[in-house]
């Protein structure tokens, strides 16, 4: 036999063991009576009660249903999305998806990769079991995934001991907040940290909630009727804002040096006297059930922090608005053949990940508040004795009313992503707010066109 | 009786080797290459957009108005110039710096040669995305590059607004002349010492030797380096997206990043995406072919 044969043959061999090998463990598994359920999860692994999820969630389900084995993979922001596109494009989803109504998830949506999940949840009877508004139809039309709740993106933080040690007294009002900009300027200390290097971050925490104030609640149902234009006062004055919030120092511009989950430390630490970002960081700041550590702690979270919103913004026409959108859950791949046993499987999963066990979970920990209305919030606060941020965070959804739409929620990536970029510019000072809305405008005038 | 080699038989012979020998390598090259070339190239003239190549939704041809968009675009502009930026500082920094490190450390011009040679060759053997990580932590806003200014400048205050590309720039300065050092330090071992010996003794001085006899003997090598250099800098993409993702609003984005960004942010434009991969390459060519000709006019006097 010649070298050449010889290294064929070993390479031939090596191919058929690993093809064999992979065949035996699906064989196996078949054998065994199990269902292998592939799932993409969106984890921070460097979160507080991040490497819980996996022994209180995911074992567990696997402990409770021995005839489903799971093939996770976990990935975290940009790296999800990216992937999410990629298996998309290739036709290989995932039979269970973490995804979002809208925005990010666009493409899962408009792609038919998903499956409408309500004739599910009303074979079951299960309809009944969730927040009614966590149930509308999503960008798809349908209910393209179940949500964790809904979820609130602009929540400001308020370090009151950085306030207190600076003679500040603690308020949300614009103006107010602006005045203090100097006295903490001369400590060195910002007085909003951001992290805006990731474009989305101003648009999502901040800006959608400005847009609410100017255009009002309904003014995405205007715009796609065509009675407003981004070229309005409405939508020019929220740009014209955040313009003022970078001019005048309210926000630093070099937080658009802060890749996104950077400023949370130096908030906690007293570097800057406010934080801005969505509901979802409040898990980051809370103990970990694990080691016990906190970025905050318990009496820090009571005593010297608070979960606000900013108010009284000049000319603003609806006051104390929040923007909101159905928050991420649990999609199902649309590959998946109606009425097999996978897609029993995978139906299982969901509603064993949207159910009571793990809702009350994510709301111990910080993560989410409930869609499922079996999970009673003032009792597992009681009863589990729940860390202050959580209580307040509770206070904070009711105090913060209406809620008005999340740009990404409502809009096309084609258009917000011009909104994203435009609000860097401003960030950076290189594009007047009056260019970027003409720039949006015409985005937007060339989706329609599109559509 | 044994069959007699015939002229007819030896050419055959020589036909059969031939391909055996270039057929691998030529499928190889169809396969991993020019395939997903061509292949990009169509589907940058088609209207797909996501789901399955084949089976899935129709595709249809729309000419070239991707092309129209892209050079509609002013974040392609801005993309290009980054990536010309990173080529001029590829070949008029990292090969110019590289050579002075190789020749410093050849010549013998500074002690600890060995350990001077492995620390400058340090950065290119870690992980890009570690340097990535590692220098963006250095110059974030609570980062050491500021509070480093804030020892000379109290007060200071780093931002994106002002030249954001210059830490990127320096950090691809920093972390590859180490491997051009590498290189020229192999050549320069090549030259017959003796030459330069024999110029020392005419009188030559060290400014003349670099000249007269190091410079030519190098200068195929500088050719190479600069092809080498000028199709890294087209293709950069893992240390910026690390460090920056292209932002604050694209003011760091190269090509690739661009590419990258409409192939997968929001809804995808995978024949947009193709399109700016497309540009890649005929750029690509042309700078090489700009080397090349100034290698015919100015090199090969090795």
């Amino acid at each position: 036999m010649t070298g050449l044969k010889k290294v064929a043959v070993v390479l031939l061999a090596l191919v058929m063991i690993s093809s064999s090998l992979v065949a035996q463990g699906t064989k196996e598994d078949a054998a065994k009576g199990q269902i292998t359920l592939s799932v993409l999860n969106y984890i921070d692994m460097s979160e507080p009660n991040s490497a819980n999820e996996v022994r209180m969630v995911w074992d567990k389900f696997e402990k409770e249903n021995p005839d489903i084995k799971i093939v996770r993979e976990d990935l975290f922001n940009e790296p999800f999305h990216y992937k999410t596109e990629a298996y998309i494009a290739s036709g290989q989803l995932p039979d269970v998806v973490y995804m979002w109504p809208s925005g990010r998830s666009t493409s899962l949506h408009t792609t038919g990769s998903v499956k409408d999940l309500m004739p599910l949840l009303k074979r079951d009877g299960l309809v009944g079991d969730y927040n009614p508004a966590a149930l509308a139809p999503q960008f798809s039309g349908f209910l393209g995934e179940l949500p964790n709740g809904i979820t609130t993106t602009h929540m400001l933080f308020v370090n009151k001991k950085v306030l207190r040690d600076n003679g500040l007294k603690l308020t949300t009002d614009y103006n107010e907040l602006k005045k203090m900009v100097s006295t903490l300027k001369a400590k060195g200390i910002d007085l909003i940290a951001m992290d805006n290097m990731d474009d989305w971050v101003m648009q999502s925490c901040l800006f959608s909630m400005v847009v609410g104030r100017y255009g009002g609640v309904d003014w995405y149902d205007r715009l796609d009727s065509g009675a407003i234009k981004f070229t309005d006062d409405w939508f020019v004055k929220s740009l014209e804002l955040i313009d003022d919030m970078y001019k005048s120092g309210m926000i630093n511009r070099n937080t658009l040096s802060s890749p996104y989950g950077a400023s949370r430390s130096s908030f906690a630490t007293g570097k800057a006297a406010f934080f801005i970002d969505g509901d979802w960081a409040t898990g980051s700041f809370m103990t970990d059930i694990t080691t016990g550590d906190a970025m905050i702690s318990a009496k820090a979270q009571a005593d010297d922090f608070e979960l606000l919103a900013i108010t009284n913004l000049p000319g603003e026409v609806v006051h104390n608005s929040n923007s909101g959108v159905v928050g991420t859950g649990w999609g199902m791949s649309a590959a998946i053949a109606a009425g097999s046993a996978k897609e029993e499987a995978a139906w299982r999963l969901i509603k064993y990940l949207q159910g009571e066990y793990v809702q009350t979970y994510r709301l111990a920990t910080g993560a989410s508040f409930p869609s499922n209305l079996k999970v009673d919030v003032a009792k597992v606060v009681a009863e589990q004795n729940l860390e202050p941020f959580i209580t307040k965070r509770a206070e904070y959804y009711n105090e913060y009313v209406p809620i008005t739409p999340v740009i990404d929620g409502v809009l096309h990536s084609d258009v917000y992503n011009v909104i994203n970029s435009g609000l860097q510019e401003i960030g950076l000072g290189s594009k007047t707010p009056r260019t970027v809305a003409a720039e949006v405008q015409k985005a937007w005038e060339a989706f329609l066109k599109n559509k | 009786m044994a069959k007699v080699q015939t002229m007819a038989d030896t050419r055959r012979e020589q036909k059969r080797a031939y391909w055996t020998l270039v057929l691998p390598g030529f499928l190889l090259y169809l396969s991993v290459m020019a395939f997903p070339t061509i292949f990009s190239v169509i589907l940058s003239l088609t209207s797909y957009n996501g789901g399955k190549l084949f089976g899935g939704r129709p595709i249809e041809m729309v000419g070239f108005k991707w092309y129209a968009r892209l050079i509609a675009d002013e974040y392609f502009y801005r993309a290009l110039k980054n990536n010309l930026w990173i080529v001029l500082v590829s070949v008029l920094g990292q090969i110019p710096l590289g050579f002075f490190l190789a020749y410093v450390l050849y010549r013998g011009l500074v002690k600890g040669r060995d350990f001077f040679q492995t620390m400058i060759y340090l950065p290119t053997v870690i992980s890009t995305v570690v340097i990535g990580i590692l220098w963006k932590s250095f110059f974030a806003p609570h980062g050491a590059f500021p509070e480093l200014m804030r020892l000379f400048r109290p007060g200071y205050e780093y931002s994106m607004s002002s030249h954001p590309m210059l830490p990127v720039l320096f950090v691809i300065l920093w972390m590859y002349s180490g491997m051009y050092m590498i290189i020229f330090i192999a050549n320069l071992q090549k030259i017959d010492n003796t030459i330069i010996e024999a110029a020392r003794i005419d009188g030559a001085s060290e400014m003349q030797i670099l000249r007269y006899v190091i410079l030519p003997a190098l200068s195929g090598v500088i050719v190479v380096t600069a092809i080498l250099a000028i199709s890294g800098s087209l293709k950069s993409f893992d240390l910026i997206y690390v460090m920056t993702g292209g932002g604050p609003a694209n003011r760091t984005s190269v090509l690739s990043i661009y590419m990258f960004d409409k192939a997968f942010k929001g809804a995808p434009n995978y024949p947009l995406a193709n399109a700016i991969s497309t540009v890649m390459v005929i750029i690509s060519f042309f700078l090489i072919g700009l080397t090349k000709f100034a290698e015919t006019r100015f090199g090969g006097r090795e």
